[in-house]
């Protein structure tokens, strides 16, 4: 199988700190790769290297072989992102912040029918059960919402974006144990829904352990440091506890 | 122990603080004051309650208020439109959103903080010369200085939008055209139907005082009524105004209620555009219908440019240090009356009635130009620049009074019932429980508002005889170039550095507030 | 959707539609004149004078009405304005701004003109004979008409420095501007300033119209005469309205008569017997004080 995403020799250096040290990854097609590694090591840092949002100075990004930053408007929709601190449009309602994430997907006159009526309610509907949230919230306005409920809505939208690839900032801080467990399942496509907006291959940072076995591949960082990179199987916890001492 | 640095004052005893100016005022005004000047001001007000009803009058006077409508209307929907479009070109999201330098937003800024520094009054001025007369001067004068400032505002709300946000939709593939419409159509919006409507007020008075000073309207009529003295016509003309104000207050009302915006931003937004358009188009119609000639004029006259020589003997032969005090001296007394009075109206008595009264006197107070306001002091007083400040502090006691009576009128009344209930003095529970939470916006529109009393001295300089008003209107009388453009520098160096002045007070005051 | 965007294009095509409406209108003979008067008069004779010249020139005349003295300078020199009446300063100003302007008419009383000083009978001033008592306004509310005024203002301000008044020795160190001649009795009837200057054709008019009542109001002294107000041309009349046009226009002007009603009308409303010729030399003058007392530079 060929690579979705190359990460080659990736450093940043941010306020005389180093972030991040040559690292390198590459996913392919389908992987489920969990991104662990405590506080302040470099997760988010690492995924907004590789959605492009953010620039290292050294080592470079390629999604499919181009440039991350390179990308034509529509391999962009491909590429979805949760980010930690969710990035929803406080003065719209529920529903028209989820279609935000299709704009990708349409044109200019779907981006100002957004904002006038509430379009494609099924779609959003959908969303929205798989988040486990009521469709009552559809007109709610997102600023009312709870922060364990905005953050559902957040992963709405990114489901909404029906993206290959996934990169999600630790999508599960804020849900109680039993809707993580469930949302993790339903993400990772072990749990059987009739839903087809699933990426089919993501890197998720989480700091629940236990969750790994549910993924095909983990990584570890510390302090900016790839410490491992191995299939799930042969992890074992005396690898992860080093990555909290 | 008693000492100074106990003194502390608290934010309601400052904005009340600055009613102790009128006593100096009033000494100042009133051992002026001659007896005879007194059956005037008995004329005046007795004139109030009985308007000319003269069929020729009224008849005159609703076709002058047509035109002057006509030209607030257009003038204000065009500033709106051009407001949007030049904030878009100087926020510094939106250039960090395409990928442009901000250098360029950076100059657009500084261009539009100039165009803004100018008096609509020395726009029209400064066309007149150049074009003529033509009624589309007064329009180009009132978009000019209103399209600027609107820019500031709207782009001010543009840059507070978190650009991360902006960069999440964007990563999800979506086109700058979408996301742009994603972001500022739920942003801008609200604030133009707050604002953006309380700048059609504005509108209205700045063409009445264009037409003060001889570009048709209402104004016209209001100055040829006031100079001849002959006050019933004057307040058929009144009336008039305060009629059309009142309608629109009320029409802004319903566009402002909270319901209307909730969940609809989109329907909202369309229907605010449709009206702008609408009022863009059916004004200009109007304008036709009145009769008024937008015809570009054939040639530009270009006025002989003045020699630095000139320049620098009119540098020097101006007494720049008396102009420059006496404009700032009147700006600080008129912000301090117009700061302190309406809170202090209010605590003596704010019961319904009263009320009611108040808020009628504060439409008056700003239905009057000020170079008509003081006109009309003069005519019991002597000139002077308190003359000129008490002019130009009742307008603003209008704006300042009306802000006050809506923001108390929106928050709560729990803390005041709770103080009411505890026994207090009415006007001690007014002070603290509705006041005391409104004194720090209050405050700060209040330092805003002294910027704008600043750029307005030129408007009552020219009555009053006092500051850099009053020797523009002098050289403009003599045809003196060279110091018309000096006066106009000045007027620009003030303006900006009160603008920045102002800007330093309210940070600290935002600043002590969070102290707290 | 695409209703909402024919919708929106409908709505531009609107807007638009007044801009690109072109009026193709007429030449038109534009006069004014400075506002030195109750606008209802003004706007009374003015209109009258319009219709008798747009008969005996055959052309269409608007009396436009401007509102304050350097507007109509100033229109005059953008050429928005054809004739203006003009007063001796603002005559003198336009002519130096629009080089070649034709000095036309003035009316037989505008060769030796007056202003007269004049006081509420409260404030105990008395009349005077010799210039040099013009000291006993010192220190009494004093007021101009307008600031450009050649009769309200500069006449009175070059015989009142004569005198040794300076303009900070009146009562509040300085004089008011009124803004018009009718204003200035106005405002020196009802008490409002204890005396004021004016022109001598609007003040008599004002007694024989019973506006002005001597039990209150008094003359104090009469200045010498001057020369004042006069009809100013533009300079490029006859290739708009066709050749030998100025001097049709200044024919017509000067032969207003008094045996025909309607012209008899306008020169009552003008309070003159007649129009003559002016010439520019009449107004050196005027020009030389002018530049003495800083209006013309």
């Amino acid at each position: 199988m060929t690579a979705i995403l190359e990460l080659t020799n990736i450093y940043l250096k941010d306020n005389e700190v180093e972030r991040l040290k040559d690292i390198n990854i590459t996913i392919k097609y389908g992987e489920k790769i969990a991104l662990l590694g405590k506080s302040g090591s470099g997760k988010t840092t690492l995924l907004k290297i590789a959605n492009g949002s953010l620039i290292p100075n050294h080592g470079t990004v390629l999604y499919k072989g181009t440039n991350i930053n390179k990308l034509i408007q529509k391999q962009r929709t491909q590429i979805g992102t949760f980010w930690q601190d969710l990035r929803l449009i406080d003065e719209l309602t529920v529903g028209q912040n989820i279609n935000t994430g299709a704009l990708g997907r349409h044109g200019f006159v779907w981006a100002i029918a957004n904002l006038i009526a509430s379009i494609e309610r099924k779609k959003c509907e959908e969303c929205l059960k798989v988040v486990e949230l009521p469709k009552s919230l559809l007109n709610k306005n997102v600023n009312k919402l709870s922060f364990g409920q905005k953050a559902r809505v957040s992963i709405a939208r990114l489901l909404r974006q029906k993206s290959t690839l996934l990169l999600a900032d630790e999508p599960l801080s804020c849900l109680d144990p039993k809707q993580s467990k469930r949302l993790l399942k339903k993400l990772l496509q072990l749990h059987e829904i009739d839903f087809n907006y699933i990426p089919s291959t993501c890197i998720i940072s989480l700091h629940q352990p236990k969750y790994i076995k549910y993924f095909s591949r983990v990584i570890g960082i510390k302090d900016g440091i790839k410490i491992f990179d191995k299939s799930a199987d042969d992890i074992d916890f005396n690898l992860i506890n080093k990555l909290y001492v | 122990m008693f000492s100074i640095k106990n003194i502390k004052f608290s934010q309601p005893i400052l904005c009340l603080l600055p009613s102790l100016v009128l006593i100096p005022v009033s000494i100042n005004i009133v051992k002026d004051i001659h007896l005879d000047g007194l059956s005037i001001i008995y004329n005046f007000i007795a004139a109030s309650i009985q308007p000319s009803t003269d069929y020729n009058v009224i008849s005159n006077s609703l076709n002058q208020i047509q035109i002057t409508i006509a030209v607030a209307l257009f003038s204000w929907s065009i500033s709106i439109f051009l407001g949007f479009f030049l904030s878009l070109a100087s926020s510094y999201n939106i250039y960090k959103l395409l990928g442009i330098p901000k250098l360029i937003a950076v100059f657009i800024r500084r261009t539009l903080a100039l165009l803004r520094s100018i008096h609509e009054l020395i726009w029209g001025i400064i066309f007149l010369q150049i074009f003529g007369l033509a009624p589309w001067i007064a329009i180009l004068s009132i978009i000019i200085p209103y399209s600027s400032l609107l820019a500031r505002i709207f782009s001010e709300q543009i840059d507070s939008i978190d650009l991360s946000k902006i960069i999440a939709i964007q990563k999800t593939g979506a086109k700058n055209i979408q996301v742009l419409i994603t972001f500022l159509i739920p942003k801008i919006m609200p604030l133009i139907s707050s604002y953006g409507f309380y700048r059609l007020e504005c509108a209205i008075r700045g063409a009445t005082l264009l037409g003060v000073f001889g570009l048709g309207g209402i104004g016209t009529e209001l100055q040829l009524a006031t100079s001849s003295l002959n006050f019933n016509e004057m307040w058929t003309s009144i009336w008039l105004l305060f009629i059309v104000i009142f309608i629109l207050e009320q029409i802004v009302h319903i566009l402002q209620q909270p319901s209307l915006i909730k969940n609809k931003t989109g329907q909202f937004s369309i229907g605010i555009i449709l009206l702008l358009l609408c009022t863009c188009g059916l004004s200009l119609v109007w304008l036709k219908y009145i009769g008024i000639d937008f015809s570009f004029p054939e040639t530009i006259h270009l006025v002989q440019i003045p020699s630095i020589v000139n320049i620098l003997l009119a540098l020097k032969n101006l007494s720049w240090i008396k102009l420059f005090s006496d404009t700032l001296l009147i700006t600080i007394i008129a912000s301090l009356l117009a700061t302190g009075i309406p809170p202090l109206l209010l605590l003596i008595s704010h019961n319904k009635i009263v009320e009611i009264f108040l808020s009628v006197i504060w439409t008056l107070c700003r239905l009057f130009p000020p170079p008509l306001t003081s006109l009309l002091i003069l005519l019991f007083s002597k000139p002077s620049l308190y003359v000129a400040a008490l002019a130009l502090g009742i307008q603003n006691i209008g704006v300042l009074g009306r802000l006050l009576k809506e923001s108390i009128g929106k928050q709560n009344n729990k803390l005041y019932n709770v103080l009411k209930a505890n026994g207090s003095n009415p006007k001690i529970s007014w002070l603290y429980g509705k006041f005391a939470p409104q004194s720090n916006t209050y405050l700060i529109y209040s330092i805003y508002r002294a910027d704008i009393i600043l750029r307005e001295t030129v408007v009552v300089g020219v009555v009053g005889g006092v500051g850099l008003g009053w020797q523009l209107q002098e050289s403009l009388s003599s045809f003196a170039w060279e110091e018309v453009f000096l006066i106009t520098l000045a007027f620009i160096t003030i303006t900006l550095m009160g603008e920045y002045i102002g800007e330093i007070l309210q940070k600290q005051i935002q600043h002590t507030n969070k102290d707290k | 959707m695409l209703k909402l965007k024919n919708f929106l294009f409908f709505i531009i095509c609107v807007i638009l539609l007044p801009i690109y409406e072109k009026s193709n209108s007429k030449e038109v003979f534009i006069i004014s004149a400075i506002p030195d008067q109750y606008p209802e008069k003004l706007n009374r004779l003015y209109t009258i004078l319009s219709d008798e010249l747009s008969e005996s020139l055959n052309i269409d005349v608007e009396y436009k009405p401007v509102i304050n003295y350097q507007a109509a300078v100033s229109a005059f020199r953008t050429g928005s304005l054809d004739l203006v009446w003009f007063g001796g300063l603002t005559g003198v100003q336009a002519r130096l701004q629009k080089p070649g302007a034709i000095v036309l008419a003035q009316r037989d009383i505008d060769r030796a003109f007056h202003s007269v000083f004049i006081a509420n009978t409260k404030a105990k001033i008395k009349p005077i004979r010799d210039i040099k008592d013009l000291k006993v306004l010192k220190g009494k509310r004093f007021t101009f008409g307008s600031e450009s005024s050649t009769s309200g203002r500069l006449m009175p301000q070059y015989f009142l420095n004569k005198a040794n008044v300076k303009l900070t020795d009146f009562k509040g160190s300085r004089p008011g501007f009124s803004g018009s001649h009718d204003a200035t009795i106005a405002l020196v009837q009802s008490g409002s300033y204890e005396a004021g200057v004016l022109n001598e054709q609007v003040w008599i008019d004002s007694i024989n119209s019973g506006r002005a009542n001597k039990k209150d109001i008094f003359v104090i002294w009469r200045t010498p005469a001057y020369s004042d107000y006069h009809w100013l041309a533009q300079p490029s009349l006859d290739q708009k309205f066709g050749k030998g046009f100025t001097n049709r226009l200044q024919k017509s002007i000067i032969g207003l008569k008094k045996t025909n009603p309607r012209q008899k009308k306008i020169l009552e409303l003008f309070s003159a017997k007649s129009f003559v010729k002016a010439h520019a030399y009449q107004y050196e003058d005027i020009e030389f004080i002018g530049r003495k007392l800083g209006k013309i530079r």
